[in-house]
């Protein structure tokens, strides 16, 4: 489905499915998703762009895109600016998970 | 309204007839390809934002370009429709994205 | 790590509501996975990720624990009961009505003393007899947050995206929504910075209401468009 003509985010008119009415109220988690890309996009802070995130969010695989969790691409685009844009490093950030892995491993929480 | 009035003259008025351009997409590109090669007409002018395919990259997005809302109808996107015959669609829109119809006043 | 997020304890219940009938068997798309309250306590790849750089920005003064609670908590207090408020007011005040078509943000910001700032333009778009306006972002999921707060999933979903462009009736046929085939459906794409909240149509037998009984007839998705304003009860 992908060509150079139409990106994988540009789905107007593509074939689809029933709209799915399942709600659910948002968690902890993609609040802060939603929070720290606010304000990292912000006025006082401006890493990025908004127009930055959907970039980065568009640079996913057709398949990726269309299965990945909204808030995963979300948090996976963040990442992905804040690395780009020099303010923390892969590496920091890789190592930060694998102490909370364990952390959560040892104690059942991070 | 946050948004930047273009200079006097240099917009295309509203009911002006046009056409979405059909060109490659840039690397962050606002313009839907099903809306691409479709002619629809001016709706509304709504003034100079900087250029989201460059904001994207951490430009500044300079020069600033008018953004229009861009009216088609239904019948005009799609060869099947079959929804109800006044239908629409509107979409926002750059000028570099849109070319008036031959022939329209610019 | 901080409990201190103890305020944003949620006792929502996570059960999804199937109350419609489609078999969840063939989805073919992923619900979010069951979360705790906490997610603290969890430890799939994505909160692993969002705990560490929120943990890391905290560290290093950028983005603090307090910050980004008081984030939270603004986020929070946006929800379409505003929205609502504001269809109310503009349903029985021709006057305002005009002045939040013709500068909506300028204008709620006056009359509900709010103090709503966004680099984004808010466009309020009126439904007529003859046109029935119906949002949706089909390249993401551009919507009014700064006034509405976060879209529901199926607003930001795959199939709403690329379907009601170009088959919109049978879209809102699926939320229960039916307009006559000479009714403009005239579907806004918000491809810019431009973000719409649709004034749905006041519903018959309402001229004896008050505003704020008209406020909760108005649901946020008659603010999208994918349904019309509630009828009063009978």
């Amino acid at each position: 489905m992908t060509t150079t003509e139409r990106k994988v985010n540009d789905l107007g008119g593509m074939p689809a499915g029933p709209v799915c009415l399942d709600e659910h109220p948002s968690t902890l988690h993609e609040k802060r998703v939603d929070a720290l890309q606010k304000l990292l996009t912000g006025g006082k802070l401006q890493v990025f762009t908004s127009d930055a995130m959907r970039r980065a969010i568009e640079s996913n695989t057709d398949e990726d895109y269309k299965n990945m969790l909204y808030y995963d691409k979300w948090i996976r685009a963040v990442r992905d600016l804040v690395i780009e844009q020099q303010l923390l490093t892969a590496d920091e950030i890789d190592q930060r998970i694998e102490v909370l892995r364990q952390r959560h491993k040892e104690t059942g929480s991070l | 309204m946050n948004a930047i009035e273009p200079r006097p003259g240099h917009a295309l008025a509203a009911g002006t007839p046009v056409v979405i351009l059909k060109k490659p997409p840039e690397a962050h590109c606002r313009t839907p390809f099903y809306l691409r090669g479709v002619k629809g007409e001016i709706a509304e002018v709504r003034g100079c934002f900087r250029d989201p395919s460059l904001l994207a990259f951490h430009k500044p997005g300079l020069p600033m370009r008018v953004l229009y809302r861009v009216r088609f109808k239904q019948k005009d996107v799609w060869p099947n429709y079959s929804g109800g015959p006044n239908d629409t669609v509107v979409a926002d829109i750059f000028e570099h994205w849109i070319d008036p119809m031959p022939g329209a006043k610019t | 790590m901080s409990t201190s997020h103890g305020t944003h304890h949620h006792d929502h219940d996570h059960d999804h509501d199937h109350d419609h009938d489609h078999d969840h068997g063939d989805h073919g798309h992923p619900h979010a996975p069951p979360a705790p309250d906490d997610d603290d306590h969890y430890d799939r790849y994505e909160v692993l990720l969002q705990t560490a750089i929120r943990q890391l920005l905290d560290e290093k003064g950028i983005i603090t624990a307090d910050e980004l609670h008081r984030q939270i908590d603004y986020q929070d207090s946006l929800t379409p009961a505003i929205g609502g408020k504001i269809v109310a007011k503009a349903w029985m005040d021709p006057e305002f009505k005009k002045k939040l078509i013709a500068d909506p943000l300028k204008t709620i910001n006056a009359s509900f003393e709010l103090d709503i700032t966004t680099p984004l333009d808010l466009v309020v778009l009126e439904n007529t007899p003859q046109v029935h306006n119906v949002v949706v972002c089909t390249l993401c999921s551009c919507y009014p947050r700064m006034l509405l707060g976060i879209p529901p999933a199926w607003y930001k979903s795959i199939d709403y995206r690329s379907r009601v462009v170009v088959e919109p009736r049978k879209v809102l046929a699926e939320f229960g929504t039916h307009l006559d085939d000479d009714v403009e459906v005239r579907v806004s794409d918000s491809t810019a910075d431009l973000r719409f909240l649709v004034l749905p149509n006041r519903p018959a037998g309402t001229e004896k209401m008050s505003e704020t009984e008209l406020a909760e007839l108005v649901t946020r998705d008659s603010m999208i468009g994918t349904a019309l304003a509630l009828n009063p009860k009978a």
